[in-house]
């Protein structure tokens, strides 16, 4: 291909890119969205600008250097730079579907949105931590041009994080268990890097090395890089390769599904038939199952680290704080997307009548019922005296409610549809105000928890919350119908928002 | 079920999609509604069904249920959702049931027993032509046509006295198409139904409906009611572009 057309293909996607980002149905609609997104990106980089000045002061007067102690924990950044990717980064393959029928070769689009990848802004979002702390790190040593290897260095190591999440994110698509390799590898070495011999923490000691080398522009860290990412870079190349053809002769296996009436829960009149549609949404849809996992992967680990294990034995708090948790995580999970499943058909829910409050209670009722698996592992806790009986019974109950209550707030203002059966990722699903409420509902029992037990005691505290619950959860029917009603006031707005989004 | 439409204006942006000063289906009629792309006829069910905010006007229905005068304002109440039955898209089909589910589902919600289930669906065995019960399958795998046909059953199942179809004739092969005529005309006879249908293609929209209306950049352009002899000729004049309404 000329220079000229690659310059002008290059340009056009890009300009589709910032426009499918600008144009994102949440995103276009609502000032207050932007605004809102705005300030929480505001925040994370204010918060991360005085982080990389006050690490700074902490690390200063060490053995040593500041920058040595960040730079050997170059692993632990990773990490959290890996993690936080799976709500950000999105997989090439099925932005170049549209594409493929256009006249440019598929190792052009390849290499545009791998390269895209590597140079997105979000592998500089961490300079805002880099840069306050280079700056009075490193120049007194350095000098300018060493701050700027530096960041540099740093950067390089994020794009390098970038092609590492996505060649096991692209696996992860076609088998979710993919996401334990990545993992253990980080725990790996982390662990055989740094704690498994004090006297060999190689990692350590190797990230140190490399970021030195980059602050003095020596030749062979730069080496070193591109010994990493080319490799990398052609695997990522080839794996996508596959996986638009993948992607575009997707013909879905389709399964044999036997008709299950479910009629243990006919009893249950209308509302059964809410709770026959939720159990089938979570096994037969790829999405609710996944979410659905995840929240009782979560739970079952908080469940057995406080059954099983004598590690916060030591501290009173942080067993109550783990047994409200036990409690909320699957549902917070689960419901911070209420409605958003039921996006796909709400116009069949619509024309029909109270469906949706029917619907709203068969989701109470779904997650209370869940909510016996945390019960049954508090009993071993709380006959080996560890909690107290009372304090169990307050988390079920505060759980059920007042945190259900407050999260099944989202049903009045969640409007983008969540594609039930999508297998790559596409981000931009959780708005803003989904996550300030998933926020909100983890740290309000730890609020009410934290202040009840400082100003009074265990007991006192297990037995408000009891109160609080008790009340909340009797009153279930009231708050149900009141969010039903908002719901219907905000009906036009949300199905909109829900067909523009299918 | 008697449907008013009064002083009914809807615009998306500049664009005004739908702008009708007064418009009445009396009880039993089978009203085609025809135009074509972008006239706003599915903007109009939407606002029927109140998917869609007017941005003035309302849409009232009445008429006599169980022996019950009923009226109300579509925007207003709920009522008019008991008797009344629609399939616009496949937005209105909970695709990861099977049929056999997606019609108990409906049965149940509507007090429908499992018996007077059965013995409704077998209205529809002609309709389904052996391609939708008993294929183990789900509806979001089933060909288009044969999602059409769920969501047209799912909608006719709790006998509904008002019943709105948006292309219903969409995706459906020839027999299917002719059998989806045959239904209309039974249904209409039997349960003396109003029955609103959209359609692109004439000739069967002339065949089932009393009375065509012709809907064209959100407004009512002619409504034709009696002379089938001229009406499908005005009709197919008009939308060769050959006279001047």
């Amino acid at each position: 291909m000329e220079l000229s057309k690659i310059r002008l293909l290059y340009k056009l996607i890009s300009h589709h890119q910032r426009l499918q980002a600008r144009r994102h149905p949440m995103f276009e609609k609502k000032l207050a969205m932007k605004i809102l997104s705005y300030i929480f990106i505001a925040f994370w980089a204010v918060y991360l600008v005085m982080l990389g000045f006050t690490a700074y002061s902490y690390f200063d007067g060490s053995a040593l250097e500041a920058f040595d102690w960040i730079d050997g924990g170059m692993i632990w950044f990773l990490i959290v730079d890996f993690l936080s990717r799976f709500s950000m980064q999105e997989t090439p393959a099925q932005n170049i579907k549209q594409y493929k029928l256009h006249n440019i070769p598929t190792g052009f689009l390849l290499h545009t949105f791998l390269l895209r990848m590597g140079l997105q802004p979000y592998n500089l979002f961490w300079a805002f931590f880099f840069v306050p702390f280079g700056l009075r790190a490193i120049p007194q040593f350095y000098g300018i041009i060493g701050f700027l290897g530096f960041i540099i260095g740093w950067w390089l190591m994020y794009v390098l994080n970038s092609y590492w999440y996505l060649f096991w994110r692209t696996l992860l698509n076609r088998n979710f268990f993919f996401v334990i390799i990545p993992l253990l590898t980080y725990a790996a070495l982390a662990y055989f890097g740094i704690f498994f011999d004090a006297d060999n923490q190689w990692l350590f000691e190797g990230s140190i090395r490399l970021m030195r080398g980059f602050c003095q522009w020596n030749p062979l860290c730069w080496l070193v890089f591109v010994i990493v990412v080319v490799p990398l870079y052609i695997v990522n190349f080839r794996l996508q390769k596959v996986a638009i053809y993948v992607e575009i002769a997707k013909t879905e296996v389709v399964k044999q599904f036997k008709t299950h009436n479910m009629t243990f829960l006919d009893g249950l009149g209308v509302i059964g038939e809410y709770l026959k549609l939720e159990l089938k949404s979570t096994v037969r849809n790829l999405v609710v199952r996944k979410q659905f996992i995840t929240g009782a992967l979560c739970m079952l680990m908080l469940c057995s680290l406080f059954s099983f294990s004598d590690i916060y034995d030591d501290f009173p708090f942080m067993r109550v704080f783990i047994c409200i948790y036990c409690f909320t995580c699957l549902g917070v999970m689960t419901l911070t997307t209420v409605m958003c499943a039921e996006g796909n058909y709400i116009d069949g829910l619509m024309v029909r009548r109270e469906t949706v409050l029917s619907l709203l209670k068969a989701k109470y009722y779904f997650q209370c019922i869940i909510l016996i698996v945390p019960l049954l592992f508090t009993l071993m806790p709380i006959l080996e005296g560890k909690i107290t009986w009372l304090t169990a019974l307050g988390c079920l109950l505060f759980t059920t409610g007042a945190v259900f209550p407050f999260i099944f707030q989202l049903a009045v203002y969640n409007d983008i549809t969540i594609h039930l059966n999508e297998k790559l990722t596409k981000t931009g699903r959780d708005t803003k105000v989904q996550m300030l409420m998933a926020g909100g509902a983890l740290f309000l029992p730890m609020f009410v928890m934290y202040a009840l037990v400082e100003c009074f005691n265990d007991d006192v505290a297990a037995i408000s919350m009891i109160s609080i619950g008790l009340v909340g959860t009797v009153l279930h029917p009231w708050w149900l119908r009141n969010i039903y009603e908002r719901f219907m006031q905000r009906r036009y707005a949300n199905m909109d928002g829900f067909r523009n989004s299918r | 079920m008697n449907l008013t439409i009064e002083k009914l204006t809807k615009s998306f942006g500049e664009k005004q999609a739908l702008n009708i000063d007064r418009y009445a289906i009396h009880s039993g009629e089978t009203i085609g509604l025809v135009g074509n792309n972008g006239a706003g006829k599915t903007t109009l069910f939407r606002i029927i069904l109140d998917l869609l905010h007017a941005d003035t006007g309302c849409v009232t229905i009445d008429g006599v249920v169980d022996g019950v005068p009923v009226s109300c304002d579509t925007s207003k109440s709920e009522e008019w959702k008991a008797y009344t039955g629609a399939f616009v898209d496949t937005g209105f089909l909970i695709d990861y049931l099977t049929p056999e589910e997606y019609f108990r589902f409906i049965a149940k919600i509507s007090d429908i027993s499992d018996a007077v289930l059965r013995d409704r669906l077998l209205q529809f065995d002609g309709f389904m032509n052996g391609e939708i019960l008993g294929q183990k399958t789900l509806i979001r795998n089933l060909s288009m046509g044969n999602k059409q046909k769920v969501g047209i059953i799912g909608a006719m199942l709790h006998y509904p006295q008002l019943l709105i179809l948006d292309e219903p004739f969409n995706f459906l092969d020839p027999t299917s198409q002719l059998a989806m005529k045959y239904l209309l005309e039974t249904y209409s006879k039997e349960h003396h139904a109003t029955i609103i249908v959209s359609s692109h293609n004439l000739t069967h929209t002339l065949d089932i409906c009393s009375r065509i209306t012709l809907l064209e950049h959100g407004l009512i352009i002619k409504d034709y009611d009696r002379d089938y002899a001229m009406l499908t000729s005005e009709i197919e004049a008009y939308f060769k572009g050959n006279i001047n309404i």
